[in-house]
Order: structure tokens, then C-alpha cells, then sequence
């Protein structure tokens, strides 16, 4: 059985002047699947983040999206297709409640007049639906979360919007262990309710903790696409630090190798 | 066994049955989604909804949310979840719940209290759920009624009797808990016991993550590690109810003594004793979830002495898990209690274990997940156990309550249970 991703980046270059930041890279996201997308610093992360959301023109390769190819030239049209980016800095006001964020540039109306009600249900039951327990009022002002909670609610406005693939740049990185769990279990339930999500981090314990893929970055490239549950976190640092598998190419299943090329369709989608 | 062809009479209670379990389950559904579900023409579910109406079990009413369609909406089917409850108990070694869980799995309402770590005194535990119980019901409304009650216990216990043969932790053997405390209630209801974990796996497989899952295992963390298994939406516990122990599962022959008297049991090697001991944060107050929470989060801001017993803690659940994937090949495994912060904080030490010590076919579709149902994922599955009889029998419990002390049914006219 074969599944075609929803989103597919094939071969992307990227250059800034005369430095070339991005070569060959590769990136597959599934439905109901976390990929987390890992690589030293530098290696390039953003960059690509950068393009797929359109925030970056793409000087070199194939952007597929449900196995069409298309062009993403601003964040308007990502978010067309139905990809949301959750930055870290979240970009979620302040001083606004949660359900004014959730629905900021597209409240409802009924009439002339906000259709407060419907929003506030739809806001409430979201966070329910990822299993948000913790938020007391969606009326709260954001000012009021915790650093999990204000993620819980930037990925719940993704939920809301009906996004087809979600993509979260460390959204680990400030919290604490219980809000780091928290939003980890709202990561995966995402997935769960049929996202594609790709999850960049640093933390290789987070990683293994949610995601079924991952993509390593190592100096612009992509070293490997493999399925997190045949490798070791040793290997994973390995292919981060060196660019190569764990144990030379004879301890690296064989399906590590030779992923900056496209090879599609050769593993088993999800159950 | 050869058996006649069921009675009319027989095929009417089964799809009453089943028509509330959908109910229970699922929450309100219309005629026509149940017509659906159940593979029944609308006549009959019409005739079955009426009836469970009349003993109070259900209502019809219009929708409350759905107010932009056109048309008119057709009446849903709801769980009369105050009016009819269980009471489900957790039995825990530091934590004591009573809970009312209301039809449709709705906690009505909760008591709960901490247990010292002394040792266990069934007439003290006895006399502390039934006063919680005393002020549960107390607090119903005039017409509601107790349809059955269940708890669930850290320990091994006998599922004809609901007798503790072994609960390590909670010092207890052999204690005819189910008995006791039946009669303590006084409700004209058999308590049922269960195992805390096996509950579990029933309850996340209900109403928590593993919904739709037929295949999995619910691992608890209390201070030991329990375990609850699920073959083909069944639990698979034995033949007299003790099986899924995964925690007494020997993952390390020379390892840690354990307190059932063995050695290297999976519960010996990452239980609350041998993860704080490892972590050398043992000492006076340091004990139960709190100190274990302690301990990740310890281990999260950089203390080398928690990481450590962390990780090795990672690596040991990985090789029990390993070895379940390995003999049940699960579609899920779920980690619940102390485990759900254990997996969290050591996914990359129990994950490098599962990639090196399974074959690749049964680990294939694996999904590690956490409790969905969190704190409440034991209780939950107690209140589950309490409403499997009137589940499988709604009228002739209902019937029966009736003429019984519980049974504070209102006559209603067109009941013709
Ligand atoms: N606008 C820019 N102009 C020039 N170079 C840039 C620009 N943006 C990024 N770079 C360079 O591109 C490389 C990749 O950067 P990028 O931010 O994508 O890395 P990253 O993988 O996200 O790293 P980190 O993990 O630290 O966030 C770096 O060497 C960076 O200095
Ligand atoms: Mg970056
Ligand atoms: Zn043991």
C-alpha cells in the first residue's frame, strides 16, 4: 500500500547571494502522521520552513501538495491550500481573549453583527477536542496563559481552520516539563485527527516521544527521511552531527540511504 | 455448545441492550443514526426507543446545536445521565475517588482523599468509600437511580468474587473486598472489583485514545506497574481474571528484588522504589506521583543523577514493551498514570529499545500514545465495570432495583418492562 503525501518539497535550492543555504532538500509530510524535522543549528530548518510557507521564494525544485504540483508564492496562498505555520514567537495577540485569536481576520457573522456565541462554542469545544483541559475560559485574555497553553491555543486555531498539514517551529523550546508534555499530547492528538504535521525540535526526547517520521538536515541537505520507529536516538544524532548513519552504511537500515531522492510509495502508509 | 434459535423474546433484550450500550458509548444519536449503527430498520428502533424511554433510561428532544440548518431536525436520543448512575470507585495506594458516573460516562460528581502510606486495613477502607458513598447519593435527585457499582484495585483479584488475592503494594492479601463491601452499602448492589490496569485498558479503549483500537495495552504506573491487555476488543484476563501483569513481566533475571519476591520484574526495575532510589531522591515525604513528577522534571533541568535513572528507566520499560509488541503485536500502547510523565521524559530511550529488540513485522503499526482519559482512566473504567450489568440487561435490572432499596425509579405509565 502506497500513500501519497500531502505535502512533498523535492530537491529545493535556496541561496542567499553567493551562499547557498539549501541543496537537494527533501521533505514528505502524511496525513495523521507527525514528522519532525531535525538538524543542528544552521543546517537549514527555517530556511525551508521559510519556503513551504511561502514566506521564501524556492530558486530550484518540485512543491507538491496532494500530489499536485503547485507554486506558493506568499503566506496567503500556504494558507489556501490549508497549511498553517505555527511560528515560535506565535504572533497571537495579547490583549485579545482566545476565541478573538482563534478567529481574528475571519469572525463569523451573523447579520451585522459577530456571531459570538457560535465562535465561542467552536473555540471551546477545539480545545476540547485536543484534549485542552487546562484553560479555565475561552474569554481569557492570551496575556493570562501559561507558555503551553498559548501554544495549545495556536495549534487549536490551526485545528480550527481546517488545515490540512501544520507546521510547528520549536514549539517546545520556552516551556517548562508539564506544559512541554502538555503541548507534546496535543502535537500527537493533532496528528491523530488526521493532520500532517511536521514538528522541528532540537529535543530528540520530544521527537521520539511524537513523531512517526523524520527528516534530518545536515549542511543544507536532507541526510535521510526514515520511519522513527526503525532508528535509535543514537542514530538520529549521528545523521545530525555527521550527516551520516549511526554505524556506516551497514548499520543503517537501507532505507536510510539515498532519501534526498524522491522514493515514494516504497513504505507502508499509517494503520 | 449447540443452542436453539434465540426467542423473540431474547433478541428484544439483546437489542435493548445494545441500543443503550450505543447510547452509553457513543452519546445521543438519532433514530436514524442508530437504525444505522445497529443494522436495524427504524420501526424498531422506534420500538425500542420508546421503551427504553418509558423506563427512564433515555429521552428524545429536538437538537440543541444545530441552529443554521434548514429543515426540520429530527429528534436525538440521550442518556438520561443524571437519573441513572453508578458508583465507581478507585482504589489507589496513596488516592482514594468514589465518583457518580452518570449514563453516557459522565462524572456526576467526586470525593476523594489521600491514603497515608500505612498499612491497608480493609475495615478502614471499607468505611471510608461507604461514607463517601453515604454523601454521593445523598445529594441525587428524588428519581434517580443506582444501577450498579464498581471499583478498581491495585492488586490481583479473583473475577468470580471480586476477592483481592494480592495487592503488594497496598499490603493486601487475600481480602474479600467485593464482598464487604457490598454489604457495607447497603444499596441492594453487588460491588464489582477489578483490576486498576485492566480497568484502565477498558476504560482508554472505550472512551479514551484507544477508541476504535481492537489490539492494545495500557500500561499503569502507580508504584508499581500494572498492565491491562486487549485482544480483538476483549480483555484478556485469564482464567480467573488475574492476567496482564505485565509489572511481575522479568526483564532483568539479576536485577532489583521485587516485592513479590522475585527478581528483575519489570515493576522492580522502574516502580516508584527504583526510580527515586536510582535518582537518589528518597528520604522522608518523597514518594507517590508527586515525587516521581519531581524526579522528570528534575531530570528535564539538567540533574545528571535524575536523567540517569530516567533514561535507564526508558531503556528498561522499552525492553517490557518490546517484549509485548514482540507476543501481541498491539495496534497501541498506551501509558497511563506515572507512566504517561516516564514515557514523555525517556521516549527516546524506550523507542531506541523498541527499534533494536522487536522484529520488524509486529512493531510495524505500533502507536505509542498517553492516556487520554489522564487521572480519571482507572475510575473511569470501574464506572464502565459497574454499568456492564444493566448494559446487558436494561429492563430486568431496572425491574429489579425497583423493588429494592436502590430502586427509586418513578412508575412511569407505558412501561412494559
Ligand atoms: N536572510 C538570510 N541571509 C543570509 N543567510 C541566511 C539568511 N537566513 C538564514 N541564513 C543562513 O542559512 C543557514 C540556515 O539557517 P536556518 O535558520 O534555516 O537554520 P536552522 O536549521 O533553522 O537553525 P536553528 O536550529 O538554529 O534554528 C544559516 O547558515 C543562516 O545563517
Ligand atoms: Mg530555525
Ligand atoms: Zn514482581
Amino acid at each position: 500500500m502506497s500513500v501519497t503525501p500531502v505535502l512533498d518539497l523535492r530537491g529545493v535550492g535556496k541561496s542567499f547571494g553567493p551562499v547557498q543555504v539549501l541543496h537537494d532538500v527533501a521533505l514528505s509530510a502524511y496525513a495523521g502522521e507527525v514528522t519532525a524535522l531535525v538538524g543542528d543549528n544552521g543546517a537549514g530548518k527555517s530556511t525551508l520552513v521559510k519556503c513551504l510557507g511561502g514566506i521564501l521564494p524556492m530558486d530550484s525544485g518540485d512543491y507538491l501538495f496532494e500530489g499536485r504540483r503547485v507554486r506558493v508564492n506568499s503566506p496567503r496562498e500556504a494558507a489556501e491550500l490549508g497549511i498553517e505555520i505555527v511560528h515560535q514567537d506565535l504572533a497571537l495577540c495579547e490583549n485579545l481573549d482566545i476565541v478573538q485569536n482563534m478567529f481574528l481576520g475571519r469572525e463569523w457573522r451573523s447579520g451585522l453583527v459577530l456571531d459570538e456565541p457560535a465562535m465561542e462554542e467552536l473555540a471551546a469545544r477545539t480545545l476540547t477536542g485536543l484534549s485542552v483541559r487546562t484553560i479555565k475560559s475561552v474569554r481569557q485574555p492570551v496575556s493570562s496563559l501559561s507558555g503551553g497553553q498559548r501554544q495549545s491555543v495556536a495549534i487549536a486555531r490551526a485545528m480550527l481552520w481546517d488545515s490540512k498539514v501544520v507546521v510547528l517551529d520549536e514549539p517546545t523550546a520556552a516551556l517548562g516539563l508539564a506544559q512541554t508534555q502538555q503541548v507534546l499530547e496535543v502535537v500527537r492528538r493533532l496528528a491523530d485527527k488526521g493532520r500532517a504535521v511536521v514538528l522541528i525540535s532540537h529535543n530528540m526526547n520530544d521527537v521520539f516521544a511524537v513523531a512517526d517520521r523524520i527528516c534530518a538536515m545536515f549542511l543544507g541537505s536532507t541526510v535521510a527521511q526514515v520511519r522513527a520507529s526503525d532508528v535509535t536516538h543514537a542514530q538520529v544524532v549521528e545523521l545530525i552531527t555527521s550527516g551520516r548513519g549511526a554505524d556506516g552504511p551497514s548499520g543503517v537500515p537501507a532505507r536510510m540511504n539515498g532519501v534526498g531522492r524522491a522514493r515514494r510509495g516504497d513504505e507502508a502508509g499509517p494503520g | 455448545m449447540m443452542r436453539a434459535a434465540p426467542s423473540q423474546e431474547e433478541v428484544r433484550r439483546h437489542n435493548l441492550g445494545t441500543l443503550l450500550r450505543h447510547i452509553h458509548l457513543r452519546g445521543s444519536a438519532s433514530r436514524a443514526e442508530l437504525a444505522e449503527g445497529m443494522g436495524l430498520n427504524r420501526s424498531t428502533i422506534m420500538a425500542l426507543t420508546s421503551e427504553l424511554t418509558a423506563a427512564g433510561v433515555v429521552r428524545e428532544e429536538l437538537p440543541r446545536d444545530t441552529p443554521r440548518r434548514a429543515g426540520r431536525p429530527s429528534l436525538v436520543v440521550r442518556p438520561e445521565s443524571t437519573r441513572v448512575y453508578v458508583l465507581a470507585f478507585d482504589i489507589g495506594v496513596d488516592r482514594l475517588v468514589a465518583a457518580r458516573v452518570g449514563l453516557g460516562g459522565v462524572i456526576l460528581e467526586r470525593r476523594e482523599a489521600t491514603r497515608p502510606r500505612v498499612p491497608f486495613d480493609p475495615d478502614e477502607l471499607v468505611g471510608a468509600l461507604a461514607a463517601f458513598t453515604r454523601q454521593l447519593v445523598r445529594r441525587t435527585d428524588r428519581d434517580a437511580v443506582c444501577v450498579g457499582a464498581g471499583a478498581a484495585f491495585s492488586g490481583t483479584v479473583r473475577r468470580a468474587d471480586g476477592m483481592i488475592r494480592y495487592g503488594p503494594n497496598l499490603g493486601a492479601i487475600d481480602v474479600s473486598l467485593g464482598n464487604a463491601l457490598s454489604r457495607r452499602l447497603g444499596l441492594g448492589l453487588t460491588v464489582s472489583i477489578g483490576n486498576d490496569a485492566n480497568l484502565g485498558a477498558l476504560a482508554e479503549h472505550r472512551r479514551g485514545i484507544g477508541a476504535g483500537c481492537t489490539d492494545l495495552i495500557y500500561l499503569h504506573g502507580d508504584v508499581g506497574i500494572g498492565g491491562g491487555i486487549i485482544v480483538g476488543g476483549r480483555l484478556l484476563d485469564g482464567v480467573d481474571g488475574y492476567g496482564g501483569e505485565v509489572g511481575h513481566m522479568v526483564v532483568n533475571p539479576s536485577g532489583r528484588r521485587c516485592a513479590c519476591g522475585s527478581r528483575g520484574c519489570l515493576e522492580a526495575e522502574i516502580g516508584e522504589h527504583a526510580l527515586l532510589a536510582n535518582a537518589g531522591r528518597t528520604g522522608a515525604g518523597r514518594v507517590g506521583r508527586d515525587a516521581v513528577r519531581a524526579m522528570v522534571d528534575a531530570a528535564a533541568r539538567g540533574d545528571a543523577a535524575a536523567r540517569d535513572a530516567l533514561h535507564r528507566a526508558g531503556d528498561w520499560l522499552g525492553l517490557g514493551v518490546a517484549n509485548l509488541v514482540n507476543v501481541f503485536n498491539p495496534g497501541m500502547v498506551i501509558f497511563g498514570g506515572t507512566l504517561r510523565d516516564i514515557y514523555l521524559g525517556s521516549a527516546a530511550q524506550v523507542r531506541s529499545r523498541l527499534a533494536t529488540s522487536t522484529l520488524a513485522a509486529p512493531r510495524e503499526r505500533v502507536k505509542l500514545r498517553t492516556a487520554e482519559l489522564g487521572d480519571d482512566t482507572t475510575l473511569v473504567g470501574a464506572a464502565e465495570l459497574a454499568f456492564s450489568e444493566v448494559l446487558d440487561d436494561p429492563l430486568e435490572v431496572l425491574a429489579r432495583l425497583r423493588t429494592t432499596a436502590a430502586g427509586r425509579l418513578p412508575d412511569r405509565s407505558g412501561s412494559n418492562a
